[in-house]
């Protein structure tokens, strides 16, 4: 803290810590965390779809009067929505003359390989909004047809007739070299176009992820300029940044010119806040574990969030940073049923909030959530923290019908319900960590979102992590960990050369451009260079491979070639060999730039064995493998650090409950975060 | 059929498909050609004791009703032990065409050889007579190196002496040996999490779920093929040629169905030819599969269960069941495609509600290469492009993608200009190349080369002469162009050619429309830049 004020800086447009809010748009409800007066608290109000800013002004209530304006970070869902729903503003697209078809061809593949029916396709810019314009520009960067500006003009009046509210302008071989891009960027900005141009956005190789991505932001420009020049004005004095996919806020004037950079604002603000508290609690390699009601989002944090390049969102690859979260439809409300060969499925459809779970009273299809309440791992008198009424029995009926379909009582069922569920789930954990080279056994799980703390033990084992880690406030998390990001922007620049043609000095002047571009940029969002870490790295691949490797650059001479071996190791460690006889080819340079920004401090209290009798509010029948046992029921808001708890018992939450089986011991730390290991505390 | 437990065979499929998709993911990202990892030309399945195939991850359906048979093959040709790899490629022991090589592993619990994981990948060459392996050959020695079942790991060792020869008769080594490890690492990948099932569920459990995963996919395609009326249905089509001579190639089936079974039957095709568009059984049998694995539209795992219900009948000699030695590189991308027209064809007749047109019905393979003087080096290039996708009832074709036996991925233009000296001069869509119809067929693909060396040219490609059908009414689709543009003189092409270019050259690649479904309406709406079709 104190670090308001710094008299270098003629604008203090840097954030003031007074009052800070983090401020998160979900589905259903839209979280906000405050710090204010050295307080953190929360609130949770239910979501307003149509108009999202109407939730958050009934969210921030107050905290908007105090005088200097408050300090708000946001992640919306505004961007991801307009994708998903197709819902997209009318763009054009300007290609090279011959090429117009990149993003309707793509990768010349089809999505599903056993249908006689073509699949559903949505054609982000339709044929007659793709315009060709003659010119050619080189793999090497020689400008082999320069563009007629007389040519572009006439095409910027054909898609402004046609509609085009933004254009989207991707020439071939413009990551080498941008000046036919720029003449073109020029004539829109005369003209007043929005544009959207591919070697500003993402200067680098392969014309359809390029062409897609830039034209996606094109698409979401439109949507992004209206519901954030809406929101700043209403949030007059205060400051209002949006969260990003790679971790880190940008201001709202950047997100209206680059608005894909938020597509996954929302799941990246949990991961941030899982990063942050696994970190203070001294296990910092985790899988975060987000479990909702309709699908199930996993991430590895290894002491740092781990981002992936290759993103797709819906059918369209986005080749942008991206935290590397990996989603299945499975969550509390999937709906159980046998299909036409007599297996018991779980999901992908889910019974959603209407009607819901059949122990919402509403409707009468298995859940996943019947199967816990039917297990005894969830308690009816505490569903939602007791603000909500269910209906066990409702619960018991549904499941005990799909029992008798199959020939099984009816906690078989439920056992079952929940053990599919968990095989659904733990291949998407695979995919996160295994298929990316890592082992998940030396991870501890992070369960949050309203479900997982009741899989988390079971899927644990299964998977043999050996320690969980369920946060305090788990509702809140993507609200809390918008509050502890960072300003983080990503620059890069393609190279394509093998490293033997590549000299040091070259690399140097390289990375010193794209560094400079860096402070200019955090400059004129009000960051001091002293507030900046960057970081360098290189994309790296056998010569001839496919998939790069991204690996860490540091500067200094003797260092400098170091980058090879942590590329030869981690190409060993992912793909079980390495070729050390083989060039290395240098794909793209990166640069990763955090503004550092102050966070609200972590306290750790004093732990104390002796548990308030009050954290225990009953006691309920838990069904485990074949019998049921008693458990303890704890409320988890009375456990103290330095508290433990033996299983089978369950741990309540307002938001979520936590199954801890038999065999499972719980210690709450001095963060608040229940650790919950096997055997332990014996 | 046994009864099983609904819940653990969910819990069973799950691991099964885990199991070979963990094991192609580790192939994709291990390998060193772009034609494995770019391209994604390789499919991962486990088998059982007997050969069959409890579940594939696939990405090439031609791959899929093969695998079993180089198992098979492999089991009839040496005695496993534990720790070895067995490769083959040999179309007439087990394989498809020579580039594809496949790799298998058994894997042994409690000391009895009780499963196998197995995988195959296209290797982008494998000797013969031209870079990429894909020849105009008139016989199988001149397609490659031929590789009969052996051990390229014997107990865990690598044979070094098997190794040296067959990197000693292929063009890019390095690249091989690259490929062949990765198809190793796929393999002990498979094997380990097998064994953690086993570990985990006890191997009676997973020995009697590996049969009863396969009564399950069994179910749903007996379901599927009872929904069909009983009958015989008949459909013929034709191959341009052979790539030797000029002569057209019949393909013809009879399918028919009775109750929840069906035969299809092949007699009536051409016998074998001289060229290499010669299918072999295991090729004719991934054509069939995969016409009615696409007639079910649940999710189901792909095994051995889906061939219960068929009886393929194709005589020895024919061009769908060709015997040693004659050339078949071109059985497996060509001739697969128009199996699958003729089954689709026949099943129209049955289903008139549900079968689409014929798609492109070609992978219109091109490969080349020479002599780079700018970086120095050979090059060699093999690549497929995508054309239309036939109509169904009520619903348009795609366009410009792969259809039926295969779904490789296209190479970016930014990252071929870098790699090879040739400029690519156009790549999208050929407008209006779809056969009209109520529903249009999809458009294919115009791709134009201009070559900055000179190199050699191999093109294998079809339906250059004979169009892609339509249905019910449909118009056809427009057929594919190959053009040689040499300076400033215009040459159509064949199907199927083998050329040298002059620097400067350029080829043009025009791909085969889809047919279009359902007779157009009269009075056209005014479609605006859909008009008729400009070329032959």
């Amino acid at each position: 803290m104190g670090r308001t004020g710094r008299p270098e800086r003629k604008t203090p447009r840097r954030p003031s810590p007074a009052v800070r809010a983090g401020v998160d748009t979900g589905g259903t409800f839209t979280d906000v965390v405050v710090w204010e007066g050295g307080r953190l608290s929360n609130r949770k109000v239910l979501s307003t779809p149509r108009d999202p800013s109407q939730a958050i002004f009934e969210g921030l209530g107050d905290v908007l009067g105090g005088a200097p304006g408050a300090f708000i970070v946001h992640g919306t869902t505004v961007a991801t929505n307009a994708l998903l729903q197709r819902k997209g503003g009318r763009v054009a697209l300007i290609t090279t003359a011959g090429f117009e078809d990149v993003l309707a061809i793509g990768r010349q593949t089809r999505r599903d390989l056993y249908s006689l029916r073509p699949e559903d396709r949505f054609e982000l810019i339709p044929a007659g909004l793709r315009f060709g314009v003659r010119e050619r520009t080189l793999y090497t960067g020689r400008v082999e047809r320069p563009v007629s500006r007389t040519e572009v003009r006439g095409i910027i009046a054909r898609a402004r007739k046609a509609g085009a509210r933004a254009v989207a302008v991707c020439l071939l071989h413009s990551y080498v070299n941008p000046r036919n891009e720029e003449v073109i960027a020029q004539e829109l900005e005369k003209a007043g176009m929005m544009a959207s141009v591919s070697s500003r956005l993402l200067p680098e190789h392969r014309e359809y992820e390029r062409t897609s991505t830039t034209a996606i932001n094109a698409t979401l420009m439109p949507v992004m300029d209206r519901y954030l020049t809406e929101l700043d004005r209403r949030l007059g004095r205060s400051e209002l940044r949006i969260m990003q996919s790679n971790e880190g806020y940008i201001t709202s004037a950047r997100a209206r010119l680059e608005p894909i950079k938020t597509a996954l604002s929302g799941p990246a603000g949990g991961v941030v806040g899982a990063r942050v508290l696994a970190v203070a609690a001294g296990i910092p390699n985790v899988i975060s574990f987000d479990m909702g009601g309709t699908s199930t989002d996993v991430s590895l944090i290894e002491g740092r969030i781990r981002r992936t390049h290759e993103a797709r969102i819906g059918d369209f690859p986005i080749r942008l940073p991206i935290i590397d979260i990996h989603s299945v439809g499975a969550g509390g409300g999937s709906i159980a049923f046998t299909d036409r060969g007599g297996s018991l499925r779980v999901g992908p459809q889910s019974a959603g909030a209407d009607p819901g779970p059949a122990c919402y009273g509403l409707g009468d299809l298995p859940t996943v959530t019947d199967a816990n309440l039917c297990l005894g791992r969830l308690d009816a008198d505490f569903f939602l923290g007791g603000k909500m009424r269910i209906y066990p029995e409702r619960s018991r009926a549904a499941v005990g019908a799909l029992g008798r379909r199959i020939g099984k009582s009816m906690l078989d069922t439920a056992l079952g319900i929940v053990a599919v569920a968990n095989a659904n789930m733990e291949k998407a954990i695979r995919v996160i960590s295994v298929e990316r080279g890592h082992d998940p056994r030396g991870f501890a799980l992070f369960p949050f979102g309203g479900a997982g703390g009741m899989h988390a033990a079971e899927m644990a084992a299964h998977l043999g992590l050996p320690t969980i880690v369920v946060p305090r406030n788990a509702g809140v998390l993507s609200a809390f960990g918008l509050l502890m990001a960072d300003s983080i922007k990503d620059y890069t620049r393609s190279l394509m050369k093998p490293d033997s043609l590549v000299t040091l000095p070259e690399l140097e002047k390289e990375f010193r451009g794209l560094e400079e571009a860096s402070r200019r940029d955090m400059a004129e969002d009000g960051f001091a260079d002293k507030d900046l870490v960057l970081e360098r790295s290189l994309d790296c691949r056998y010569l001839g491979q496919s998939y790069e490797i991204d690996v860490p650059y540091r500067k200094g001479r003797t260092a400098a070639r170091a980058f090879l071996e942590a590329f030869h190791s981690r190409h060993k460690a992912l793909y079980s060999y390495r070729h050390d006889g083989r060039p290395v080819e240098i794909v793209n340079l990166r640069v990763k730039a955090v503004a550092v920004t102050p966070k609200v401090p972590l306290v750790k209290e004093r732990g104390s064995p002796v548990m308030d009798p009050r954290a225990v509010v009953g006691r309920q029948s838990i069904v485990c493998g074949r019998s049921a046992h008693d458990g303890l029921v704890l409320d988890r808001s009375r456990l103290r650090a330095g508290n433990s708890v033996r299983g089978p018992a369950l741990v309540i939450d307002p938001e979520s409950t936590i199954y801890l089986p038999p065999g499972h011991a719980a210690r709450v730390d001095g963060y608040s975060n229940l650790i919950i290991r096997k055997g332990a505390a014996r | 059929m046994k009864s099983y437990d609904p819940i653990e065979l969910e819990l069973f499929k799950n691991v099964f498909i885990a199991v070979s998709e963990e094991m192609g993911a580790v192939l994709g990202r291990t390998a060193l050609s772009p034609n494995i990892k770019e391209r994604k030309d390789y499919s991962c399945s486990l088998f059982n004791d007997k050969g069959e195939t409890l579940a594939q991850g696939s990405y090439i359906p031609v791959h899929l009703g093969a695998m079993p048979l180089s198992v098979q093959s492999a089991m009839r040709s040496v005695t496993f032990d534990p720790g070895d790899l067995v490769i083959l490629n040999d179309p007439y022991r087990g394989g498809t065409h020579l580039p594809d090589i496949t790799c298998i592993s058994p894997v042994f619990i409690g000391g009895k050889r009780s499963f196998f994981v197995a995988n195959r990948a296209h290797h982008s060459d494998v000797g013969g007579m031209t870079p990429g392996s894909m020849p105009l050959a008139t016989e199988l020695f001149q397609e490659g190196l031929i590789i009969p079942p052996l051990k390229l790991f014997s107990r865990g060792r690598m044979n070094n002496g098997v190794f040296d020869l067959l990197l000693s008769n292929v063009r890019t080594p390095e690249e091989r040996r690259g490929d062949l490890l990765a198809q190793f690492a796929a393999n002990e990948v498979g094997r380990a999490r097998l064994e953690e099932a086993v570990t985990r569920f006890g191997v009676e459990k997973v020995r009697l779920y590996s049969g009863l995963i396969q009564d399950y996919t069994e179910k749903f395609l007996r379901d599927t093929i009872r929904a069909i009326p009983d009958g015989s249905y008949d459909f013929e089509d034709l191959l341009d040629n052979d790539g030797i001579s000029a002569r057209p190639i019949k393909i013809a089936v009879r399918l028919t169905i009775r109750g929840d079974r069906a035969v299809v039957d092949f007699s009536a095709s051409s016998p074998q030819t001289e060229g290499g568009v010669n299918a072999n059984l295991a090729v004719t049998s991934s054509a069939v599969l995969y016409v009615f694995r696409s007639l079910v539209e649940d999710d189901i795992p792909f095994n051995t269960g889906l061939m219960r219900p068929l009886e393929i009948v194709a005589p020895p000699g024919s061009i769908v069941n060709a015997e040693f030695p004659a050339a078949c590189a071109g059985g497996n991308v060509e001739t697969s495609q128009r199996i699958v027209d003729v089954l689709l064809g026949a099943l129209v007749k049955a289903l008139p509600g549900r079968i689409p047109a014929a798609s492109q019905g070609t992978m219109n393979n091109i490969a080349f290469g020479g002599y780079d003087p700018w970086r120095k080096r050979p090059f060699a290039y093999y690549e497929t492009i995508g054309g239309g996708m036939g109509a169904g009832p009520g619903t348009a074709g795609l366009s410009g993608v792969h259809t039926h036996m295969t779904n490789s991925l296209n190479t970016p233009v930014e990252a071929l200009e870098n790699y090879l000296p040739l400029t690519i001069r156009s790549y999208g869509l050929r407008k209006g190349s779809g056969g009209a119809g109520r529903s249009r067929g999809g458009d294919g693909i115009v791709r134009e080369y201009e070559f900055h060396v000179a190199a050699a040219l191999t093109i294998m490609s079809e339906r250059r002469r004979f169009a892609p059908y339509g249905v019910r009414g449909g118009a056809p689709g427009a057929r594919g162009r190959n053009i040689l543009v040499s300076k400033g003189v215009r040459t159509a092409l064949g199907s199927k050619v083998n050329i040298k270019l002059r620097a400067g050259d350029v080829l043009r690649v025009e791909t085969p429309g889809g047919g279009g479904s359902g007779k157009a309406p009269k009075k056209p709406k005014r479609v605006g830049r859909k008009t008729a079709l400009s070329s032959s």
